[in-house]
């Protein structure tokens, strides 16, 4: 557990070192992702299915807020849509507004959670959304979760109905129009699924607030059951078809997945819970507090302490001669390397200090 | 010199400032009525396009069955209907709106009260130094 709870202090250094530069990589490569999914399922505009425009766009999307990013995403796929029929466009085009103006209006900053659902609906491991949602966001991103679940369903249907809509004349524009909205209105799954995945973020969300021991845990873990529990009963009341066994696994890597976010966003020790009580003039104080676990980052630090004269002295009296062993009376220079150099007589500390000052290090003189 | 705790103190106060503060003291900068009224107006003008546009997909599906019964239909009664669709509709998006601007601008409020306290703090601190 210590390696562990290392590795991430390593890996919050890392980041913070390089937050400049892994952010952007990061959303470079969602929004890569995430158009070439787009242009992989659809892909009736064949200018778009270029490497070189999604490559571009990504690059313009990792310099942009998030959002931006889910606004190409839907232009993109509405091109796809107008590519393959102009009312289909349409009623995309009147779906994204509705769920817009309706719902995302609520929860603007749940960007990533609308380009991500739908994402991994697609590469058919969905069960991870909702609780991680649950678990990182509140109630409200419910709404995103439900808007991302529709995006999906909206865009297997135009995938699935590309073939007839193909087969309708240019004039059969009420026909189009009407199996498309046939199609997302009576769409049970969808509306199911939906159910499921609201249910499952709201039952997450009130239980990993409790102010209960493993309180994480128990969210997730009930969160993957309620989950599949409504998608069964959706099943026999509706017979949408869901795979039992791929929901079941998809719930055990949903909670393999929250139980890595949990040990970076809330790795705590309860063993050493320390509950208090205080007063003061307006109140009576019952506090529980758990200690994170942490432990502090060693760091290896070479440095070199010698003269410049004692340098150039042994430089100019040669190998033959014993050198100068450093005067380490702080007079000389101070350097940091990982390389011992020869015979030159210098004097070197390696010093394994801890980040946080906890003093238990060591030196060695060489 | 250097006060570790009044460089702690700034540091969280402007990682707040960046991120969730941002949104919290543009909605602090407004009277709680005024926020809500705004708030709602927009809403209502969203909830408006938006059963505008659900209407017209409404009307393309049932293109065909509608007008052949034009002539037949109570013209009054689906207008009627359609109205107090739409009445609901606004009305109702409007008291959802309305219920989370009251908890977002309470919340927001709580959390710059936090926020206005620690920059009393901070200016303790600055007479304290001086």
């Amino acid at each position: 557990m210590t390696v562990l709870l290392e590795v991430r202090e390593r890996l919050k250094l890392i980041y913070s070192k390089y937050e400049a530069v892994l952010l952007p990589v990061a959303k470079f490569l969602l929004a890569f992702l995430v158009f070439n999914t787009l242009n992989s399922r659809t892909g009736y505009m064949t200018q778009l299915n270029d490497t070189t425009i999604v490559l571009i766009v990504a690059l313009t999307c990792s310099v942009l807020p998030a959002g931006v990013m889910v606004a190409f995403a839907a232009a993109i796929s509405l091109a796809h849509m107008y590519a393959l029929s102009m009312e289909v466009a349409l009623v995309g085009l009147c779906a994204y507004l509705v769920l817009y103006l309706l719902f995302f209006r609520f929860s603007p900053r749940d960007s990533l959670v609308v380009l991500l659902t739908p994402l991994l609906c697609a590469y058919k491991i969905p069960y991870v959304v909702p609780i991680v949602v649950g678990l990182l966001c509140g109630p409200s991103s419910i709404v995103s979760v439900g808007s991302g679940v529709f995006v999906h369903y909206l865009i297997e249907l135009v995938t699935d109905s590309a073939s007839n809509i193909k087969l309708m004349g240019e004039e059969d524009v009420l026909a189009k129009v009407r199996l498309i909205i046939e199609g997302i209105t009576g769409n049970k799954s969808m509306l199911v699924v939906i159910a499921a995945f609201g249910v499952t973020v709201f039952v997450v969300y009130m239980l990993r607030r409790l102010p209960v021991n493993y309180s994480w845990t128990i969210a997730m873990i009930t969160g993957a059951m309620v989950d599949v529990v409504i998608l069964l009963i959706g099943d026999l009341l509706y017979e949408i078809n869901i795979s039992v066994s791929g929901a079941l696994l998809g719930s055990l890597l949903a909670v393999a997945v929250a139980k890595v976010i949990e040990f970076f966003r809330f790795c705590v020790d309860y063993s050493r819970t320390e509950k208090v009580q205080f007063e003061d003039d307006e109140y009576y104080y019952y506090v529980k507090a758990v200690p994170k676990m942490t432990v502090p980052v060693s760091t290896k630090t070479v440095k070199r302490i010698n003269s410049p004269q004692a340098r150039e002295a042994a430089g100019a009296k040669g190998a033959s001669r014993p050198t100068a062993r450093g005067d380490g009376s702080g007079r000389g220079s101070a350097r940091t390397s990982s390389r011992p150099q020869g015979r030159s007589g210098r004097s070197v500390v390696v010093k394994n200090s801890m980040s946080e000052g906890t003093g238990n290090g060591y030196e060695e003189w060489s | 010199m250097l006060n570790e705790e009044r460089i702690i103190l700034m540091a969280r106060m402007a990682s707040y400032e960046k991120g969730e503060g941002r949104e919290n003291v543009k909605i602090g900068n407004y009277f709680r009525s005024d926020y809500i009224a705004a708030q709602v107006l927009k809403s209502v003008i969203c909830a408006v396009i938006a059963f505008l546009l659900i209407f017209a997909l409404y009307i393309v599906y049932n293109f065909e069955p509608l007008m052949e019964n034009l002539y037949e239909m109570d013209l009054m009664a689906f207008a009627r209907d359609v109205l107090i669709y739409f009445f609901a509709t606004v009305a109702s998006y409007g008291v959802i709106t309305y219920l989370v601007s009251t908890w977002r601008y309470a919340k927001a409020k709580k959390s710059l009260r936090c926020y206005y306290n620690n920059l009393k703090k901070l200016n303790s601190l600055y007479t304290e130094s001086k």
